[in-house]
Formats: structure tokens, C-alpha cells, sequence
């Protein structure tokens, strides 16, 4: 049970990145659809990065920066020259893709993709709760993505909250016409948000190919960005709820993996349809939510 | 009293038009100046210019000593410049607290929301705006609204506050509320620029006034030295309207019939209107006016009632079948609701109609059939355009509107809903609108006209209703309105 | 409701509130036609890919040339080029009327997987139908799959209001794991290595045209984004469409149900779709493969893009992707630089034609 717990943390920790960038987005008035782009060009970064400088550290401040220019990109298109947020968000995570394949087999000059073997990153154990009989070994030796996920939520939440950045962020997400009234900017402020929620999900990325798996592979992430997006729905843009539907994600994975584990005669492809299932039927059960951000996906647009 | 602000020589154009065509404007502190003019007569775009909203192609602003160009609303205030606009720019999911916080450096990069909130107390009770820093402003009602704004400017200590069209969405008692607030700021020697076109409330309030029409200053003049129907004259020019032929009464049927129609904001409503009628409806803008509008024109289901035209019962068609009934209706939102503006003249003009005759023929739309029809209603309606396809993005308000009456009327209706048609029209489009109105009339339909100008509906009305709270205040024929009356009934709304 | 390509009119730049520099002031001096625009994307982006391949360390003019020839060097290769863009064509002209009505649809992914199981399925199931009737059903199944897998999700984001890029988004997930499953049991072949199914009846095959190779997918998907092009302009249907993808309000006072335009255009797109998993199955691979489909659904949304929402230009868009994609192959194995470049000048592509042409809001 308890490690089974610990699964379910250890699949939810990148979705859990991914969908606090993602938040940023959405909250100051973007549809995060290119969160799965953004997650796979932090996990090269990340790989790349520390395979060619032999530091981990290196590797994952690259992740944050490989996700933020993908960032960089969604921003400068839907914000600046106002394309739909949906169908810019895939043409990224098209070209995420392709870059990442790219660059992953031009690395090594033959032509095929280079081969990257690392030591998935280690658990860090909290002094003190990590001697806790049966639970301590198990839940509270995480490694160091997972704590910074965890205090990323909590950060979040208190930012968004409790700061004049998070208030303008909000403000801009709910009506930019009256956030420019404020004096602010709400382009501005819509671009730093993506390019920073990019970075955010590309330490997700991070998550997949340091902590988890140890390599890059095309296309690793495998929608979870997606999986991401309907967490963070479901938990209606909030950071703590979107800590609680990405937990109850990663649960539904590990239970199909324990099901394969024991044997049951059900198709292990109709488990793994699980999350997406449970992501249909909690939104549908939502419908269209009232607490969404009331001017998502409308370009800014007012005479100047 | 010093001098505040000083703009000398002001002007911005939109493409060809001249909003502001050298305009000089002085306010100092402890005054109110009353900024005068009809819709398009610039006010609003001088104002956008001051508070750096939009940029002036030529002039210069010169506040407390300062010149401001180029500049932002980021600028304007940090100068001591508030503009609270006429439709306000609030946050509607965050509390007055939030509202107020927001982009105000002096409320801490880490919220200092206690702080704030005590100000907010002592700032509303020294000007009377009655405020709670936990309200959310989406469930306040408009007056309440507006005092954010000001409680905003006054907390920013802003020197010169900018009320653009304040009162257009208030109910008389909130309008003496607020005249009230504006005495006390004048008293702290704050400067005021009250931009309207209701004259009563610019000899109510002000000390000075001036008047703009067409982009140009027509006139200045001190309150006292100036009487009422010299500011018409000033803001209109000369009577430009002829006087409309004498009408012939209404018949005796009812063509358009509705009985206890209620549903959310509206009702419970009944009313009926005989053929060869016009019943004007009057009041406040967001007294119920567009719930109904769209009610009876079928794009919201009513919770109960009844509806006819020409005793064909209504209630469970959609809007396609009241179109087909002979329903026709000229919606308030020329821009994305009355008119697809990517979209040619030829298929605006068939936009409602596209599923019969002329414009389709078997199972295809006949392209020959529809360009010749525009070019027809272009002739018949005067819309001004090079050609049949030109996108009706292109072309002024007014033409704009001619599409839409030329679409509804050609269809020869029974019955027409026209809301604030002649909405932000030149008075020659306004007058155009109005004709043609009149002359369905003429032509036996019943006609229901919505408008927030009162002296519009008392110009085409056979029969005047008032609007409040969603229902009907009272309805008088046009002989027997008492303006008092029908201020009495406008005012029906709870504060 | 604004995709990122105009369609009838271009008015003047766009003004903005930002003080950003305008990073491609270029594009107001290209001129206002919509295809130039295009063709000054599709320029740019091989400017960048071609920074790219210098960036590998080998010549982007050999690179490209070795592109050309292996795109359209030969009639074989051209027609190796037809096939690939077949699939897209038709699973793209569908979405193209999609997101002209202003309805994302990016379930195109799943619609064509399930379109290659109906294609498949029926074929094998009634393996003595005389051609060219088996190969007429076995379409239809695909097309009736692909229909109605877009009808699941036209049922739950209209029914329970969730936004249709999700429920479409989350059901191609779904839709692969189904392939995956009745691969794994009814349609399978057991003994193979890997997923797939046995292989179809001869008599459903799709011709061939000698010389070309490209399969008779070819024609019928030209023929679909006619008439697509025909509904959209010539139809009271299509007029809807484009009203409702302009303005919803609008489309309401117009007296359209946005509900049945909804399920009409969805149906049909899905239809498309399924029809180009199940040309693919059909006349490509003469079985269903596992992952047969993998990518064409984004493809289908990137070629309805640079085609600009109209079907007819799709035609060259699909046609354009089909020969990079065949000369990508050839560029890998004679100058070695990856194939998955291709994606990229794609993903470029697409962006800069979504920055270059957008409307005024």
C-alpha cells in the first residue's frame, strides 16, 4: 500500500511541474496546450545537458531554459501576433518534437541518436521524518525534483494570492481592458507568465529523463503536457488542487501497473486508458467551469 | 485656483475621421468643467488622449507644470490623472480590496491587505462611498461600481479626476449620489471633468462648461452665464432634423402580442402592439432591455409566457422560425451580433436569410442571385460602397446600420424589435434609421423600438413604455407624457 | 473565433497595446495577399532549417537539393510523395472546415486509427466480396468509425460542456489504446512479432497507377476536398460554417443551431478521417499495423492550416508535406542528415504562417 503510495507520487511528480506552469498560463489568460512541447524540450535539455557537463545542476537549470524558449515561442505567436492559443500551443509541441529528434541524432555526427546513459538522480531523505516506522523509508525519501515540486506548489499558491505580481498576473487572466486601466501591461505580463510556466514544465520534463529514466527518448513524454492540462482543469487553476488531481492520476497509473503486476485477466490497454478516462468524466461532470479565468484564450485586443 | 491642465491644439484622427481637430481645454483644481457633446463629437477620444490611452497625432498636454506625450495610463496617474470610465474597468471575480490593490505599488510587492482596507474605510467616509473592502464586485450593483473608481483615483490622490459619461448607467437617485460626491471632491480641491450629453446634469453640477461638435470646441461659456437651450444649440448646431409627415393612427388588430413573459432579469411582462404602431421603450440601459430584446427575438428561452405575431404562437420557436414568421430584429451589437464584419455586404445582407428564395436555389447558393439582390437593397438603402463584396467591416457606423435595417425591412415584417438602433449614428444616419422606421410603420407592422435616448424614443413612439427591474413601469401614449412621470418610473430601480 | 488565417479579407495591421518591438515587421511589407504571406513562411522556415543543417555540420544547398530529387526526382518518387500526402488531405480538409466553424477538432489522430480498424475489419470479416465492392465497404467502415468516434466527442462537449479540444485531445489517447487492443485480440495475427493484423483479402486493395505507384486514395482525396470546397462556398451548410466561425452570436441571430452545425461538421470531418486511415490501410500497407497512423492527425491539422481553412488549398498544402516528407527519407540516406528535420521545418511553418496571418480582432 505504502509503496504503492510512492508510485503515485513518483507518476505525479512531473505531471504535478507540468501543471503548475501551466496554471501560470492560464491564470493570466492563456490555454496551456503547449505544455507537452515545453515538458519534452526540458527533459532534453536536462538529459543533453548533463550527459555533455557531467552536472546534474547544469542539467536542470538547461531543462529550465529549454522549456522557457518553447515558452518563448507560444508567447511571441498567440500573444504578440495573436494566433489561437489551441492551435499555436500543438504547432509548438509539433516542433518541440522535431527539434528534440533532431537534435538528439546531429549530436553525435553520425547521424544516429546519441546514446545517453545516466544514474537516475537520487533520493534525498528528510532528517527526522525519514524514521518514521514503515511510512519513513518509503514516502519521505524523495529525490530533489519531487521536494521542488511540492514547495513549487505551495509557492505558487502563496504567490498568486498574496503578491502585487500574482494580483496583476490574476487581474490580466480576468479582464486585461481593466488591468491596462491599472497601468499595467497585459501583453507583457501575459509572455512572461508562459515563458516562466515553460520553464516550469520543462523542470517536468526534467522529472522524466534525470530523476526517473535516466535517457532521452523521442517523444518521452508521452502526453503527459496534456494529461497536465486536464489536471489543472479539474482542479479549477488551483495550485493545491492540481497537487491533489495529479496524485489521483499517477494512482490510477500505478494501479495498472500493480494489476499487471498480479495477473489480472483484464487487457493492460484498457487500464492504461484509465487516467484519460477519469480526466473525461471528471470534466464532464464539471462542465464548462464558472471559476475559469474569464478572459482565457481571447487575444488583447482594444484600439491603441 | 491653479491651473491643473492645459491641452492646446489636440488632435487624433481614425483614418479619415477627425475626432479631435485641435482641441485647447483648461480645468483647475477645485472646479468641475463640464465636458459637452453628442455621441462622435470627440469627448471621449480627447479624454483617451489625456490619460495616455491612445496617442494624439498632434498637440500638447501640459498637467501641474508637466508636459505628458507619448505616455501611458501607467504615466497619467503617477502624474495625478484618474479617469473613471463609463464602463468600468473592474475585475468582476475580485473583491472591492483586490480592485483597489491592484497596480498600486503603494500597496506592497507582498499584499498589505489589513492596511489597504483601513483605507479604504476612512478614504469611503470622507467622501460618502459607503464601501466594504470584502465585497466582490460582481455582486454590486452599478452605482456601487462606479464609487470604486473614484474611491481608486481618490486613494491614489489624484489631482484631476476624468468621469466619462458617469451617469448613463445610473438611476436618478444614484445620479444625485453622485453629483453629491462630486461637490465634496471639488470642496478637497480636486479638479473634475464631467463629460456628458445630458444638460440638466451639467447645470446641476458644474461651474464651467465646454461644448464639442464634431472634433472642434463650438463653444465655452461659465454655468451661470449660459442657458439650456443655448448649450443644445451649441452641441447640435442647426436644427438639422425636418419635421417627419404627419402619421396616420395605428389599425385596430394587435399583431404582436406578449403575455406574462418572465424569465431570469425580466418579467413578468405583457404587452401588445396593434399594426401601424410604434411602442418606444425607454429607460436606463440595463434595466431588462436586452434580456427581453433577445427573449422575444428567440436567442434566450423565457422561464414562461407567451408570444404571437399575426396570432401564430411563438413561444416554442427558435429564431429562425420567427424570422420566417415575420419577426425581425435589429440587435443593440452592430459588431459581432447584427453584422459579421469579415464577412462581404452581399452575404451580411444575407445572413438571416440564406436558406430561401432568391439566395438559394435546389441545394446551392446562388452567387449571381445574391450579388444582385445587394446591389438592389444597395441602391434602395443608400449603403455606400464600392462593390457588392466589399467586407462590411469596411464601412462606417452608419452604412453598417443600413445593411441591417435593409436586411430586416426588405423582408417586409410583420413585426420589428429594433434596439438602440440609431446607436452612435451621426444625426444624417439617425435620421435615415428613423425613416425607414417610420415608414414600416406606414406599411401596417407593429414596431417595438428600444433606445436609452429618451428624446429619440419621444421622436418616433406612438405609445411610450418605461423600463425598469425588467418589467414595465408604465406605458402613456405620446400625448400624455409627463417627463416627470416617466423620470419617476426610470428611477423605479432599487439603489 | 480566430484560427490564425483570414480568409475572405485582409484589413490593416493589427494595432496592439505592447510596447514589445514588432519582431517581424517584414510581414507588413510582404504585402497583404494571403498566399504570399504563406509563401514567405514557408521561406523562412527553410531559411531556419537550413541553419540547422549547417549546424550538423553539412551542406543545406546538398541537403536540399538531395530533398528535391528524392521528392519528385522520379515518377516512383513522386508518387511515393502522393500517397503520404493522401492521408493528410483528407483527414486535413476535415479540419479545415472545423476550425472554419470555429470548433477545434484535433481528434483527427484517433479518427484515423479507428478508421484503419473499420477499413480492416470489415474487409477481413467478409473476405469474399468481389472487388471493387469490398474495397467500397471497407471504406465505408472506416469512414463510419471515424464518424462516430468524432461523434463521442461532439457528444460529451456538447452534452457535459467540456471544451472540445480536451474531449477530442483525451480521446485520441483512448482511440490508440483501442487499436492497440483489437489488435491484441479480435483482428490480430497471432504469431507475429509485433501488433498487426492478417492480411487483407486482395479484392479490397486499392489499384495502383503503374509508373506512379500512388494508390487510388489519391483521386478520391482530391474529390473530397472539392467537395468540401463546394459545401463550404455553395451551401447554406457552409455559410453557417464560415458565420459561426466568425461570430457565434451572430450564427445564433442568423437562426443557426450551433448544436447541429456542430454534429454536422464534426461528423463529417470525423468521416474523413476514418476514410484516410482506412485509405492508408487499404492501399499503403494492405494490413493494420500498429501505430500505422502515428503523427497524421497532427500533420492533418498543420496542412489545413497552410492551406489557410479553404479545401481546395489544401490540395498543394498536403502535397507540399507529402514531398518534403518523401524527400526527407532520400536526404537521410544519401547526405545523412536526420529525417525528423522535416518536423521541424513543419513546426515552422506552421508558426510563422499563425503569426503572419491572423486577422484584425
Amino acid at each position: 500500500m505504502i509503496d504503492f503510495l510512492a508510485a503515485a507520487i513518483r507518476i505525479a511528480t512531473p505531471l504535478l511541474l507540468a501543471a503548475l506552469g501551466g496554471i501560470l498560463s492560464e491564470r493570466a489568460g492563456v490555454f496551456a496546450v503547449g505544455l507537452e512541447g515545453m515538458m519534452l524540450m526540458g527533459a532534453f535539455a536536462a538529459a543533453v545537458g548533463t550527459w555533455a557537463t557531467d552536472s546534474s545542476l547544469l542539467g536542470v537549470a538547461l531543462a529550465l531554459v529549454g522549456g522557457a524558449g518553447i515558452g518563448l515561442v507560444v508567447a511571441v505567436v498567440t500573444v504578440r501576433f495573436r494566433a489561437d492559443n489551441m492551435v499555436t500551443g500543438l504547432t509548438s509541441n509539433i516542433l518541440a518534437a522535431g527539434l528534440t529528434s533532431y537534435l538528439l541524432r546531429i549530436m553525435a555526427g553520425g547521424g544516429r541518436p546519441i546514446a545517453i546513459h545516466l544514474t537516475p538522480l537520487a533520493a534525498w531523505p528528510i532528517p527526522g521524518l525519514v524514521d518514521l516506522p514503515g511510512v519513513g523509508p518509503l514516502l519521505f525519501v524523495l529525490p530533489p525534483l519531487t521536494y521542488l515540486a511540492i514547495l513549487g506548489c505551495v509557492a505558487l499558491d502563496f504567490f498568486l494570492r498574496r503578491t502585487q505580481w500574482g494580483l496583476t498576473l490574476r487581474a490580466v487572466g480576468e479582464n486585461p481592458e481593466a488591468a491596462f486601466a491599472a497601468g499595467i501591461e497585459p501583453m507583457r505580463v501575459r509572455i512572461v507568465a508562459i515563458v516562466v510556466g515553460g520553464a516550469i514544465a520543462g523542470l517536468g520534463g526534467a522529472v522524466l529523463s534525470l530523476q526517473q529514466v535516466g535517457t532521452f527518448t523521442d517523444g518521452m513524454t508521452g502526453g503527459r503536457g496534456y494529461l497536465a492540462l486536464a489536471s489543472l482543469i479539474v482542479a479549477r487553476w488551483n495550485p493545491f488542487g492540481a497537487a491533489a488531481a495529479c496524485l489521483a492520476f499517477g494512482a490510477a497509473e500505478a494501479f495498472e501497473l500493480r494489476l499487471q503486476g498480479f495477473g489480472v485477466p483484464v487487457s493492460s490497454y484498457i487500464v492504461q486508458m484509465a487516467p484519460y478516462l477519469i480526466a473525461l468524466a471528471v470534466l464532464a461532470g464539471l462542465g464548462r467551469s464558472s471559476r475559469m479565468p474569464a478572459s482565457v484564450g481571447q487575444p488583447l485586443s482594444w484600439e491603441r | 485656483m491653479t491651473v491643473l491642465l492645459q491641452m492646446r491644439g489636440i488632435v487624433r484622427c481614425f483614418g479619415a475621421v477627425r475626432a479631435n481637430d485641435g482641441v485647447d481645454l483648461d480645468v483647475s483644481g477645485g472646479e468641475i468643467l463640464g465636458l459637452l457633446g453628442e455621441n462622435g463629437s470627440g469627448k471621449s477620444t480627447l479624454m483617451k488622449v489625456l490619460f495616455g490611452m491612445i496617442p494624439a497625432d498632434a498637440g500638447d498636454i501640459v498637467f501641474r507644470g508637466r508636459r505628458l506625450g507619448g505616455h501611458r495610463p501607467a504615466d497619467a496617474m503617477a502624474a495625478g490623472v484618474a479617469m473613471i470610465h463609463q464602463h468600468f474597468m473592474l475585475v468582476e471575480a475580485m473583491t472591492v480590496l483586490e480592485n483597489v490593490m491592484l497596480g498600486w505599488a503603494a500597496a506592497g510587492r507582498l499584499l498589505k491587505r489589513s492596511e489597504m482596507a483601513a483605507r479604504i474605510g476612512e478614504a469611503s467616509r470622507r467622501f460618502g462611498l459607503d464601501l466594504d473592502p470584502d465585497a466582490v464586485v460582481a455582486d454590486l450593483p452599478l452605482g456601487r461600481r462606479q464609487r470604486i473608481e473614484i474611491l481608486k483615483a481618490v486613494l491614489r490622490e489624484a489631482e484631476l479626476l476624468i468621469l466619462d459619461e458617469p451617469t448613463s448607467n445610473l438611476a436618478p437617485s444614484e445620479v444625485a449620489d453622485l453629483l453629491t460626491i462630486l461637490r465634496r471632491l471639488r470642496e478637497q480641491g480636486k479638479g473634475v471633468v464631467f463629460i456628458t450629453h445630458k444638460l440638466p446634469e451639467v447645470l446641476d453640477v458644474c461651474d464651467r462648461v465646454v461644448v464639442l461638435r464634431a472634433g472642434r470646441v463650438s463653444g465655452r461659456a461659465p454655468v451661470g452665464a449660459v442657458t439650456k437651450a443655448q448649450l443644445a444649440e451649441m452641441m447640435v448646431g442647426r436644427d438639422t432634423t425636418a419635421p417627419h409627415a404627419a402619421r396616420q393612427a395605428p389599425s385596430k388588430v394587435d399583431r404582436l402580442i406578449v403575455t406574462d413573459l418572465e424569465g431570469p432579469g425580466l418579467g413578468p411582462l405583457s404587452f401588445a402592439v396593434k399594426g401601424g404602431e410604434v411602442l418606444g421603450v425607454a429607460g436606463v440601459d440595463g434595466n431588462g432591455q436586452l434580456e427581453l430584446v433577445e427573449t422575444l427575438a428567440g436567442l434566450r428561452r423565457p422561464r414562461g409566457g407567451a408570444l404571437s405575431v399575426d396570432g401564430l404562437d411563438l413561444a416554442e420557436a427558435g429564431v429562425a422560425a420567427r424570422t420566417e414568421a415575420g419577426l425581425a430584429y435589429m440587435p443593440a451589437d452592430r459588431s459581432s451580433t447584427a453584422l459579421v464584419k469579415g464577412l462581404s455586404i452581399a452575404e451580411n445582407l444575407m445572413l438571416r436569410d440564406s436558406r430561401r428564395a432568391p439566395y438559394k436555389r435546389g441545394l446551392f447558393l446562388s452567387r449571381a442571385a445574391r450579388d444582385a439582390k445587394a446591389r438592389a437593397l444597395m441602391r434602395e438603402y443608400d449603403i455606400r460602397a464600392p462593390h457588392p463584396t466589399t467586407p462590411a467591416g469596411r464601412l462606417s457606423g452608419g452604412n453598417q446600420q443600413k445593411i441591417v435595417v435593409a436586411r430586416e425591412l426588405d423582408r417586409k415584417p410583420a413585426a420589428l424589435i429594433a434596439h438602440q438602433a440609431a446607436w452612435g449614428l451621426d444625426p444624417g444616419a439617425t435620421r435615415f434609421v428613423v425613416e425607414r422606421v417610420l415608414a414600416l410603420r406606414a406599411a401596417g407592422a407593429a414596431i417595438v423600438y428600444f433606445s436609452s435616448e429618451l428624446d429619440e424614443v419621444l421622436d418616433v413612439a406612438d405609445r411610450i413604455a418605461v423600463m425598469a427591474n425588467g418589467r414595465f413601469a408604465g406605458i402613456v401614449t405620446r400625448r400624455d407624457v409627463d417627463l416627470g412621470q416617466i423620470g419617476l418610473w426610470m428611477s423605479g430601480r432599487a439603489a | 473565433m480566430d484560427v490564425g488565417t483570414s480568409g475572405v479579407t485582409d484589413a490593416a495591421p493589427p494595432t496592439s497595446p505592447g510596447r514589445l518591438p514588432a519582431l517581424a515587421a517584414w510581414r507588413f511589407h510582404a504585402g497583404d495577399r494571403l498566399a504570399w504571406r504563406i509563401a514567405a513562411a514557408i521561406a523562412l522556415s527553410f531559411v531556419s532549417a537550413a541553419l540547422l543543417v549547417a549546424l550538423s555540420g553539412h551542406n543545406p544547398a546538398a541537403a536540399f537539393a538531395a530533398m528535391a530529387a528524392g521528392a519528385a526526382g522520379s515518377p516512383h518518387q513522386l508518387g511515393v510523395a502522393l500517397n503520404r500526402a493522401t492521408p493528410y488531405l483528407l483527414a486535413g480538409g476535415g479540419v479545415a472546415i472545423c476550425f472554419r466553424a470555429g470548433i477545434i477538432n484535433i481528434g483527427a489522430e484517433g479518427q484515423i486509427a479507428l478508421g484503419g480498424v473499420g477499413a480492416a475489419a470489415v474487409a477481413l470479416h467478409w473476405p469474399d466480396t468481389p472487388s471493387p465492392a469490398a474495397a467500397i465497404l471497407a471504406l465505408l467502415g472506416a469512414a463510419t468509425l471515424g464518424a462516430a468516434w468524432a461523434g463521442v466527442a461532439t457528444a460529451i462537449h456538447l452534452g457535459r460542456r467540456v471544451h472540445e479540444v480536451l474531449a477530442t485531445l483525451l480521446l485520441n489517447f483512448v482511440a490508440l489504446l483501442l487499436v492497440q487492443q483489437t489488435l491484441a485480440g479480435p483482428l490480430g495475427q497471432s504469431g507475429a512479432g509485433f501488433l498487426q493484423s492478417p492480411e487483407i483479402p486482395a479484392a479490397a486493395w486499392l489499384g495502383k497507377a503503374p509508373n506512379l505507384g500512388a494508390h487510388a486514395g489519391v483521386f478520391i482525396a482530391v474529390v473530397a476536398a472539392a467537395a468540401l470546397s463546394l459545401i463550404l462556398w455553395l451551401t447554406p451548410f457552409g455559410f453557417a460554417l464560415r458565420v459561426a466561425g466568425r461570430s457565434r452570436r451572430a450564427a445564433a441571430y442568423a437562426g443557426f443551431s450551433m448544436n447541429g452545425l456542430t454534429w454536422g461538421v464534426m461528423l463529417v470531418a470525423g468521416a474523413l478521417a476514418g476514410l484516410a486511415g482506412g485509405v492508408e490501410v487499404l492501399g499503403m500497407h494492405h494490413r493494420l499495423i500498429e501505430g500505422f497512423s502515428t503523427g497524421f492527425g497532427f500533420k492533418a491539422v498543420t496542412v489545413a492550416l497552410l492551406g489557410a481553412l479553404e479545401p481546395l488549398a489544401v490540395i498543394p498544402a498536403a502535397l507540399f508535406v507529402g514531398l518534403l516528407e518523401a524527400g526527407s527519407l532520400s536526404m537521410q540516406r544519401q547526405i545523412g542528415v536526420p529525417s525528423a528535420l522535416v518536423a521541424v521545418i513543419e513546426g515552422l511553418t506552421m508558426l510563422f504562417v499563425l503569426a503572419a496571418t491572423v486577422r484584425r480582432a
